[in-house]
């Protein structure tokens, strides 16, 4: 318990605690101050000079933002002197900012315009010319309208302390201060956090920008579709169409605070594209067409050869294909389907990367997003968080740069994370399994120095460093480790043994939204990986059920013997390369248009929620498995509800228990699901195991040199982000336009062959 | 110009007008480095502060805090390097002190900035100078190299353990670097945004290190302070403010130029009218601000008969401040108002524009100027004015804010007519004061 | 109007063009090796701004090919030197006259008469304050104070001070400029 002084706001006495912000106090106390720059846990500014209170003792008026509390203050917060200064800023703020609101695309939820609007009254005073500059572009997805800047510079900082980008600067002096880059271009990962936080209409979402009003949409809160982090968001919509995706505080406060990917922000075009699937679809014959059918003929059609199948082959002639992308829900009704319908236990999912030797060997408790940024010290093995799982890697940042955490990178690439690392291990490829053996102890260190191409020495600093740690170490791993490896690791921390002081925390990286919820829920764990389940395509399998699609690297070379199977049923949102193979074809609803839950890399389980009703004849991916079971007479029971299929998987899945939806509403407050630690685990075996392993690794490539660009992940084009038309300008580079005062949609082609998609899912 | 001293035997200046001053053979034939001889020869780094404390030195840059005091808060147990900066970014309105000081005595800086070095256990210090004056950095790299040539810097200093090194840096123009953690930013390469206060420079200077900036005047003092002792130094001025001080005089007197004075020189008049020689062109004193562009200004009234003493309490009493000793001295056909729009335009040129009311407020005076300078003023402008200046006089995050209020202030106060004669809206202006206004 | 963008290579590093760096003669580098060792070498980007004076006195402002160079020496981003930059009143973020004129404006000179320095140099160069002859051998600025208030009033033509300014001297000094005799004593080293 910290210490407690006494501090007075306004005539009340308040206990708290000793080292805390006198802002924060304030408003915690219920004591309003305003403020711009101003912004929790970013570096201090006190340029807007909102914040201005009295202090007794103190001689000027004192910016609370940079007041620690100590004991015996008296604080004014209210009083003729302090508003006549509050309202002073404004006014000045207001001189230079045009006050043309009802065309700024901020109208409606600027921080600015609300500030006057709270206070009534102001006279404007201010008659000389303004300041002008012309709206323009930064990029194909943000745009600038520099008058309306008041130099708080949160969209700076969030760029320097967030991202670790620093793309985005003020420049000149004074009252020509602009908010841009050096050639008037901004190459980043065009995350939009600084739309995000921007208080005034200075930076803007443009692919929103001009289509519709705040007050025009309904805000829906849910959980972003795309990595493993489950950034909180909402989505605003309007008639059935989703305009956009925010984090802001006002509207949804989760794990993320306002943080978003590109992804997450820019990438929810898909929605409603007018490519996606829009009715059942069936190919009567193979290598016919898919002809248009009603939901009940296609139901029909697909039950009776589903029984055709399962009467001239058997239960085990079929297979069941989940998605890490899809929800809890869908998958579990795959799981049942697979299980109760069809009496098979062929099922498994299109994720590449099993995190079962991981969960069966677990020794410590995932680390949440807030551990992490509050942890010191944090082990990454593998993985580059800042391009396939953001929020991870942002926390990662803030843990180094504003908590002082001390970061150790293996890896063979030198990402870019490694500018925040205290100690980067540069190791040679395939070799990453060799890194949880040293982790483990001093005995193995010849062996695994050797492997990696790392100096022993660098691993007993490591090793002491994990060793030294006072508070929270998280142990972090990408998708390159082995199942012997991620078991060694799971168990590390009984390894190393337990010390007062010391906590350990895992975390997984996994690649997609639900990676985690699918292994949850079982169906990761089924007989056949997806490699085996295609190899045995036409021979004893002779029908498969996929929801989702296949990756490319999974179907590729495999589509013969696909086209040789029976009976191939996919739901999904577009057509691919799987559809391209379908003799059936459900339109599934998107995460926007459904109930659910996506389990996270911190193990939280997460509400999904309807923003808008499904497009065209799109129905939710548990629906369409539980109307095909009840084609076949299987009743599932789940009455048309998502919150009956989870309270059985509730019921079901350990991890899950005792969890309802109502538990799981707040996203302030997110909920984790209890994934029991693994008890007398074997260590000396797992670890013998992973020696035997390391012995025979050989190193699969030269180690990169050179640190991979930004956005190289997070730009590939896939079936859903490649909907957003920026991203294949991004992915071909973000040339700059010949004018940067038109959007450069309207100027620059690329090529056909960047549109379709390079990887399934995104 | 004149430079030379004036009712004291010239310390400061007792090199400037010896031929070749600027060289080391120059600076150690009159006394040069016999002071850090001294220091090395048989003081504790204490002993250095505790002279620099009984001299009643106080910063010479405009602020006057106490240098010993300012010292002394140098954390000694610190494991970080320490540093002493210098402060060379002499760009307020109406200083140009320093910029002789570099010119004729380069050495009397190094050696003043050797022996705060070893008081505060640097060893790495830099002269940071404003990048328009290049040549005095050209000046300094070689007066540096010479001293380091002659064993005065770099390793055994004068056969003793003691170690140091001074650099120049350049600045490039900005008057914000001459507030100290501006430079310090500016020195580090970023931005020259002040920073916030605290930590303070002497616990979280340079590059997160203890630092001491200090004025050029500062450091050059100090080899007398321990030649003389610290006592004796402070009894050629006050009590409570030691030594002498360098008054930079420009504008409308007969002989302007950098003036030695005994700290709490007792007369203002006598200054203006006898030591400058008076006022050209047989024209009357207006008035005078005294201390570099950002303090009061002083009206003629306020001046003659008035016996105003010439130290930080004498102006203060007088009605203005000491800040950088820059006189600007108006004569009877200057317009208050036109110098005080050329003031704000000064500040808005420099506002660093970090915070909300010295970058906005600079902006918007000077629009207003520039409006009422247009024949368009109107009688209420004198209260927007003022009260524009109110809504940044205090509230602003570094002093700029405050220095750029108050000549306004001052100036509507002392000069009501000055103002009144422009708001009046041009057409109801009589003809003749048409024309007159047309000319200034 | 539709310009068809065809990388040849998807990946954006490499459909990228290659920044021109700007080189530099070995004096030159050996010059800028004694500056950046004046810092700790942790802390190079302290010599920002002696490197921008360096690469503005060789390619007479700071031009892309200059600032990629410091990026590169001081390992930052291009966007930090431009920040930078663009924050001093000295640095030129496109080109100057190869005679820069500045008439001190501050009120020392004010009153002693640089309003007449301003004007006697735009009358004769045909430029108002900011702007640059077509031949692009001169730019005429007002800039704020100099330090030369005991001597107003002043001008400085690139580094060089030029005090007590008279008539006469200012035209001496602009013969000479138009005639390309005018020598510069004061430069960047």
């Amino acid at each position: 318990m910290a210490d407690l002084i006494k501090v007075t706001i306004n005539g009340n006495a308040y206990e708290v605690e000793k080292g805390a912000r006198l802002i924060d106090v304030c408003r915690a106390q219920g004591h309003a101050v305003p403020s711009f720059c101003y912004y929790a846990d970013l570096a201090l500014q006190a340029s807007c000079r909102m914040c201005l209170v009295r202090i007794e003792k103190m001689p000027k008026l004192q910016t609370s933002c940079t007041i620690t509390c100590t004991d015996g203050m008296i604080v004014t917060t209210e009083s003729e002197e302090i508003e006549k200064a509050q309202r002073a800023m404004v006014e000045f703020l207001l001189a230079n900012h045009p006050l043309d609101c009802p065309v700024c695309d901020r109208g409606g939820e600027c921080e600015l315009q609300e500030m006057v609007f709270d206070w009534g009254g102001l006279e404007e005073r201010f008659r000389e010319k303004k300041n002008y500059a012309p709206e323009k572009f930064l990029s194909p997805i943000v745009a600038n309208d520099p008058q309306r800047c008041i130099l708080c510079k949160r969209c700076t900082r969030v760029c320097d302390e967030w991202m670790g980008e620093d793309a985005i600067e003020a420049g000149g002096r004074g009252a020509h201060t602009v908010i841009g880059t050096y050639d008037g271009w901004l190459n980043c990962s065009q995350c939009g956090n600084c739309i995000e936080v921007c208080p005034t209409g200075t930076l803007l979402d443009a692919t929103y920008r001009h289509q519709a009003r705040p007050w025009e949409l309904a805000q829906t809160i849910t959980t972003c579709t795309f990595c493993s982090d489950g950034c909180q968001l909402s989505l605003g919509a309007r008639a059935g169409e989703v305009m956009r995706s925010v984090a802001r505080d006002r509207y949804v406060d989760g794990i993320n605070g306002e943080f978003l990917c590109i992804k997450g922000r820019f990438a929810h075009p898909f929605i409603n594209h007018e490519e996606r699937i829009k009715t059942p679809l069936i190919r009567y014959r193979k290598g016919g067409r898919l002809i248009p059918a009603t939901w009940d003929e296609a139901l029909r059609f697909t039950a009776e050869k589903i029984r055709a199948v399962g009467e001239a082959h058997g239960a085990d002639a079929f297979g069941v294909v989940g998605s890490p992308r899809l929800t809890n829900e869908a998958n579990y009704a795959l799981l049942k389907f697979a299980r109760e319908v069809i009496g098979t236990e062929n099922f498994t999912t299109t994720d590449a990367f099993s995190l079962a030797p991981f969960f069966a060997n677990l020794g410590a408790p995932l680390a949440t997003h807030r551990d992490i940024r509050y942890a010191k010290t944090i082990i990454l093995i593998g993985g580059e968080p800042e391009e396939l799982q953001p929020l991870t890697g942002k926390q990662i940042r803030q843990a180094v740069r504003n908590g002082g955490a001390r970061l150790v990178i293996f890896n063979h690439v030198p990402i870019r994370l490694r500018e925040q690392a205290a100690q980067f291990v540069h190791i040679n490829p395939g070799t990453e399994d060799a890194v949880v053996l040293a982790l483990a102890g001093a005995a193995d260190d010849e062996l695994a120095a050797g492997k990696l191409g790392a100096e022993a020495r660098a691993l007993a600093d490591v090793r002491r460093l994990i060793d030294e740690t006072e508070g929270d170490c998280v142990l972090m791993f990408g998708g390159e480790l082995s199942a012997a490896a991620m078991s060694a690791l799971a168990q590390l921390p009984q390894t190393l043994g337990a010390r007062a002081g010391r906590r350990f925390l895992l975390h997984p990286l996994p690649l997609y939204n639900n990676s985690v919820g699918v292994h949850d829920i079982g169906l990761q764990n089924g007989r056949l990986s997806p490699a085996q389940l295609l190899a045995q395509a036409g021979q004893s399998l002779r029908a498969l059920y996929i929801a989702g699609s296949f990756l490319p690297e999974q179907l590729s070379g495999q589509e013969a013997a696909l086209a040789q199977l029976d009976l191939v049923i996919v739901q999904e949102l577009f057509e691919t390369a799987t559809t391209a193979l379908a003799d059936v074809v459900f339109p599934a609803a998107s995460f926007a248009e459904t109930d659910g839950t996506f389990t996270n890399n911190a193990g939280q389980v997460q509400r999904i929620r309807q923003s808008i009703p499904p497009v065209h004849q799109a129905r939710a991916d548990w629906m369409i498995t539980a109307a095909l079971a009840s084609a076949l007479d299987a009743d599932f029971g789940f009455q048309m509800s998502a919150s009956a299929v989870f309270r059985e998987i509730a019921e079901r899945v350990p991890a899950y228990e005792g969890l309802r939806y109502p538990l799981l509403k707040d996203e302030s407050r997110p909920v984790q699901a209890k994934h029991a630690l693994a008890a007398n685990s074997d260590t000396a075996g797992v670890l013998n195991e992973l020696r035997q392993r390391v012995q025979t690794l050989n190193a699969t490539g030269e180690r990169a040199t050179e640190t991979p660009h930004v956005g190289h992940e997070l730009f590939k084009p896939g079936t859903l982000t490649s909907k957003t038309p920026q991203f294949p300008l991004l992915y071909a580079g973000n040339p700059k336009p010949p004018t940067v005062l038109i959007s450069p949609l309207y100027q620059l082609t690329v090529d056909e062959h960047l549109r379709p998609a390079a990887v399934a899912g995104d | 110009m004149f430079i030379g001293a004036i009712g004291c035997e010239p310390l400061q200046l007792r090199r400037v007008q010896l031929e070749r001053s600027h060289t080391l053979d120059v600076y150690r034939q009159n006394g040069g480095y016999v002071a850090l001889r001294k220091v090395l020869d048989g003081m504790s780094p204490d002993d250095v502060i505790a002279e620099v404390k009984k001299s009643a030195l106080r910063g010479r840059g405009g602020a006057g805090f106490p240098t010993g005091m300012k010292w002394s808060f140098v954390p000694k147990d610190s494991p970080k390097p320490k540093y002493v900066v210098c402060n060379a970014d002499e760009s307020e309105p109406g200083t140009f002190k320093d910029r002789y000081l570099m010119e004729r005595d380069p050495h009397m800086l190094i050696e003043g900035m050797l022996i705060a070095a070893y008081a505060l256990g640097a060893r790495t210090n830099y002269i940071y100078t404003r990048g328009e004056y290049r040549y005095l950095i050209n000046i300094m790299d070689v007066a540096l190299a010479e001293a380091r040539a002659a064993g005065l810097l770099g390793e055994k200093i004068l056969g003793t353990d003691f170690a140091c090194d001074i650099y120049t840096h350049t600045g490039a123009g900005a008057y914000i670097c001459g507030e100290e953690t501006a430079l310090l930013n500016s020195l580090e390469g970023l931005r020259g945004h002040p920073r916030m206060k605290p930590p303070f420079p002497a616990v979280s200077g340079l590059y997160a290190a203890p630092t001491v900036v200090n004025n050029v005047e500062t450091l050059t003092a100090v080899p007398d302070i321990i030649n003389m002792g610290g006592d004796a130094w402070r009894q050629l001025g006050t009590e409570k403010s030691g030594g002498t001080k360098l008054w930079s005089v420009s504008g409308h007197v007969k002989r302007p130029g950098v003036y030695e004075l005994p700290m709490g020189y007792d007369n203002m008049e006598r200054f203006i009218m006898e030591d400058c020689q008076g006022i050209t062109g047989g024209r009357q004193l207006k008035a005078v601000i005294p201390g570099g562009s950002s303090v009061y200004i002083m009206p003629a009234a306020d001046i003659i008969g008035k016996a105003v003493k010439m130290d930080y309490e004498g102006l203060v009493a007088g009605g203005s401040m000491v800040g950088s000793g820059g006189f600007i001295v108006m004569d009877d056909t200057v317009d208050i108002f036109e110098s005080t729009k050329n003031l704000i335009e000064f500040y808005k040129h420099e506002s660093c524009g970090w915070c909300t009311p010295c970058r906005e407020g600079t902006d918007w005076l000077v629009k207003v100027f520039k409006r009422i300078a247009d024949g368009d003023g109107r009688p209420e402008d004198a209260q927007l004015l003022l009260d524009i200046c109110d809504n940044i006089e205090g509230k602003s995050f570094c002093p700029l804010g405050d220095a750029a209020a108050w000549p306004i202030q001052s100036a509507i106060k002392k000069f009501p007519e000055d103002f009144k004669r422009h708001l009046l809206p041009l057409a109801n202006r009589a003809a003749e004061e048409k024309v007159a206004l047309s000319t200034v | 109007m539709s310009k068809q963008f065809t990388p040849n290579n998807p990946l954006p590093q490499e459909a990228k063009v290659p920044e021109a760096m700007a080189e530099f003669s070995p004096a030159v580098e050996a010059e800028i090796d004694r500056h950046l060792a004046k810092y700790p070498p942790e802390r190079l980007r302290s010599a920002m701004l002696p490197l921008m004076f360096i690469v503005q006195r060789e390619r007479g402002w700071l031009d892309k090919p200059g600032v990629a160079y410091i990026a590169d020496r001081l390992r930052v981003r291009i966007t930090d030197v431009w920040e930078t930059a663009t924050f001093y009143s000295m640095f030129y973020m496109a080109p100057v006259g190869k005679y820069h004129l500045q008439v001190c404006r501050t009120l020392s000179c004010k009153i002693m008469g640089a309003g007449r320095v301003t004007e006697q140099c735009a009358k004769r160069l045909g430029i108002k304050p900011g702007e640059t002859t077509p031949d692009g051998k001169f730019t005429l600025s007002e800039v704020e104070c100099l330090g030369s208030c005991g001597t107003a009033p002043m001008m400085q033509v690139g580094l060089d001070y030029h005090e007590n300014l008279t008539p006469e001297k200012i035209d001496e000094i602009l013969d000479a400029c138009e005639r390309d005799e005018y020598v510069f004593s004061v430069k960047v080293q």
